[in-house]
C-alpha cells in the first residue's frame, strides 16, 4: 500500500453517468484483481474509493460513477495531465486456488468493474464465464474488455440488449452446465442476496466484492464495516472488500 | 532546525503532533505508509472496559469542507488493546489511550487497568455518537467534575486528559471543572454535533441520524475554544479541530495550545501528520522561532 502522485492520461465518459479514469504511476505497483484505490479529490475531505478495472504495469484504469459532488468534481477537473493523489493498491482483492479452474463472474452496474480485472487475470489460465447486468443499452459498457472468457452474457433490465433480465437470471440459467468451480460477484446488494438465495445448498464457493461509505481506506478509521454471520463486524477496505457470500449480512 | 519538543505534564514529545483519536485507529496502518515513530504521540482509537460493536452503516458522510461520523465507539476492549496494540505500539512514539465508558465504573475500570502502561490517559466524555456515556458525561460542569475525579483517582500514576465536547453552553466552566475534577491536561474540541440530509430520499445520510462534523472548515470555532478554555484555566491545552498545515497549527499554539491533534486530515493526506511536523519547523526557521513550545500563548488581542 503506497500513497502516490499519479498523472492523470485520460478520464472520458463511457456510458451513461460512467467514467473511465486512466493514470500513470511513477514506477509498477501490483494490484490484484478485485483491489481498490482512494482518489483524491481537491476540496473534498474524503478520498473516494473506486475500484481497478485495469493494471497494466505503471498505467491503471478506474470506472466510476458520478453520484455526487466529489465524483462530479473528479469528472469535470481531472483532465490529461493533472495529478492526482491516489492511495493503492487497497483491500484483499479475489482470490481464486489453483484447482479452481472455472470461473464465474456475475456482476451488475458499477459492480462490472471490480469484474473486468478478474476477468482479465484469470482468463490467462481459466475458463472464465461472464454474467453482467446493466439497466438498459445506454449503460453498456466495456464490452471488448468482458469477451477474453469463454463466455459472455450481457444482460439489460428493460432487455434492450441481450437477455431480458438480471445477471443473476442469466447466470442461474446456466449455472448447471457451466459448472463452475468458484463464482465472483459485485454489486448492488439486493443483486448479491438474490444470488446468494440462488446458490443455496450448491457447494460452490461465491466470493463477493462489497462498497461502503469508507473514511481512511486502510483499515483505521473502522468507518465502513459490514456485519459477518458470525456477530463480528468486518472492515470492508482492509478485511475485504471481498468476503465468502455466507460469512456477510447482506 | 527549530526546536520542536514540548513537555506535556512532565512528559517530553519530540514535537507537538500527535494523530487524533477515532482517525488513526492504534497506528498499525499508518505505519505501512510511514514510520509512525516520527509523531509526538498517538491517541488510540477510544477503548471501553469490553468489546463494543459500535453504530449500523453508514457511518460517515461528507458536506463542504467537513464531514460527519457516527461510528459509535467500536473497539476491541481494554485487554485485547493491552495485548495486541498496546504491546505493537508501544516504545514508538507515546501512547495516549483514549478511554471511553457508558457508565462511571466503566471509565474507572479502563483508567485502572491501564494505569502506568501508558504514557497519557485521555477520558473521552465528549463524543457525540453514543447514547449513553459518551457525551451525557460531558455536558454538564458537576458530571465533568465527578467523572475526571473518580478516573482520576483510579490513575495516580498517569497523566489524565479530559477531552471537551464543543457542544455545551462554556467551554471555560467545563475546563474549569474538569480542573477541580483532578484533570493534568485538557483536549478540546472534540466533534460537533450534526446532520446531514440525503434530499432525494429525505433521510439523514447516516444511519444513527446525526454525528459528529470535523474537518476544515471548524477551525476558527476551535481556536476560539482553545482560546477560551487556555485562558480559565492552568492546566495544558492540546489544541483540535480541522488542522490542515502547519500554519493551521501554528494558530492553535498562538492561542494557548501546547500540543495539536490531527483528525480528518488524515483521511484527506494519509500523511499529514509528518508533512505537518516539517511544516513546523520551516516555519519556525523562517520566523526565527528557536523552539515551537515559544510559540504557545503568545497572542495579543486587538485593543
Amino acid at each position: 500500500m503506497r500513497e502516490i502522485t499519479a498523472t492523470v492520461l485520460e478520464n472520458k465518459r463511457i456510458a451513461d453517468g460512467v467514467y473511465s479514469l486512466t493514470f500513470a504511476t511513477d514506477e509498477e505497483i501490483r494490484v490484484r484483481p478485485g483491489q481498490f484505490v482512494m482518489v483524491g479529490v481537491g476540496g473534498f475531505p474524503l478520498r473516494r474509493p473506486i475500484a481497478v478495472c485495469k493494471a497494466d504495469g505503471e498505467r491503471i484504469m478506474v470506472c466510476y460513477r458520478v453520484k455526487g459532488a466529489g465524483t462530479r468534481a473528479l469528472a469535470r477537473d481531472y483532465r490529461m495531465g493533472e495529478k492526482l493523489s491516489v492511495l493503492m493498491p487497497l483491500g484483499n482483492g479475489f482470490f481464486v486456488g489453483e484447482r479452481e479452474k472455472r470461473v464465474a463472474v456475475v456482476g451488475g452496474g458499477v459492480g462490472i468493474f471490480p469484474l473486468i480485472s478478474a476477468i482479465r487475470e484469470y482468463s490467462k489460465t481459466r475458463q472464465v464465464y461472464a454474467y453482467m447486468g446493466f439497466r438498459n443499452r445506454a449503460a453498456v459498457c466495456m464490452e471488448y474488455d468482458m469477451t477474453r472468457g469463454e463466455k459472455l452474457v450481457v444482460a439489460t433490465d428493460d432487455g434492450s440488449v441481450g437477455y431480458h433480465g438480471t445477471s443473476v437470471q442469466a447466470f442461474m440459467q446456466d449455472v448447471d452446465t457451466v459448472k463452475p468451480d468458484v463464482v465472483l460477484a459485485c454489486g448492488p446488494t439486493p443483486m448479491l442476496h438474490a444470488l446468494k438465495t440462488a446458490m443455496k445448498g450448491r457447494k460452490i464457493p461465491v466470493y463477493v466484492s462489497l462498497e461502503e461509505r469508507m473514511g481512511c481506506g486502510i483499515g483505521a478509521c473502522l468507518v465502513c464495516v459490514c456485519e459477518k454471520t458470525d456477530g463480528a463486524h468486518a472492515r470492508v477496505c482492509k478485511d475485504g472488500p471481498v468476503f465468502e457470500i455466507n460469512d456477510v449480512v447482506l | 532546525m527549530a526546536d520542536l519538543t514540548v513537555e506535556l505534564c512532565g512528559v517530553t514529545l519530540k514535537n507537538p503532533v500527535i494523530p487524533a483519536s477515532g482517525t488513526f485507529g492504534f497506528g498499525r496502518e499508518f505505519d505501512e505508509i510511514y514510520d509512525i515513530s516520527c509523531l509526538g504521540g498517538v491517541a488510540t482509537k477510544g477503548i471501553a472496559l469490553t468489546p463494543w460493536g459500535g453504530n449500523p452503516v453508514p457511518r460517515i458522510a461528507e458536506s463542504r469542507g467537513v464531514i460527519l461520523n457516527a461510528v459509535g465507539l467500536q473497539n476491541p476492549g481494554v485487554e485485547k488493546f493491552i495485548a495486541e496494540d498496546l504491546a505493537w505500539l508501544k516504545g514508538k512514539t507515546r501512547v495516549i489511550a483514549n478511554v471511553v465508558g457508558r457508565t462511571l465504573e466503566e471509565y474507572e475500570g479502563v483508567c485502572a487497568r491501564l494505569d502506568g502502561l501508558v504514557d497519557f490517559l485521555e477520558l473521552n466524555i465528549s463524543c457525540p455518537n453514543v447514547r449513553c456515556g459518551g457525551m451525557a458525561f460531558g455536558i454538564r460542569p458537576e458530571n465533568i467534575e465527578e467523572v475526571t475525579s473518580r478516573a482520576k483517582a483510579k490513575c495516580p500514576h498517569t497523566p489524565l486528559i479530559v477531552k471537551l465536547s464543543p457542544n455545551v453552553e462554556s467551554i471555560a466552566r467545563n475546563a474549569q471543572a474538569a480542573e477541580r475534577g483532578g484533570a493534568d491536561a485538557l483536549s478540546l474540541v472534540n466533534t460537533f454535533t450534526g446532520l446531514a440530509i440525503d434530499i432525494e430520499r429525505r433521510r439523514p445520510i447516516l444511519a444513527n441520524n446525526t454525528g459528529g462534523v470535523s474537518g476544515a472548515g471548524i477551525k476558527p470555532i476551535a481556536v476560539r475554544m482553545v482560546y477560551e478554555a487556555a485562558h480559565s484555566v492552568k492546566i495544558p491545552v492540546i489544541g483540535m479541530g480541522g488542522i490542515t498545515c502547519a500554519e493551521d497549527a501554528v494558530e492553535f499554539f498562538m492561542a494557548g495550545a501546547t500540543a495539536v491533534q490531527v483528525g480528518t486530515q488524515n483521511f484527506t493526506d494519509t500523511r499529514a501528520c509528518p508533512r505537518i511536523i516539517a511544516g513546523l519547523n520551516e516555519w519556525c526557521d523562517a520566523h526565527k522561532v528557536e523552539r515551537v513550545a515559544d510559540l504557545t500563548d503568545t497572542l495579543q488581542l486587538n485593543g
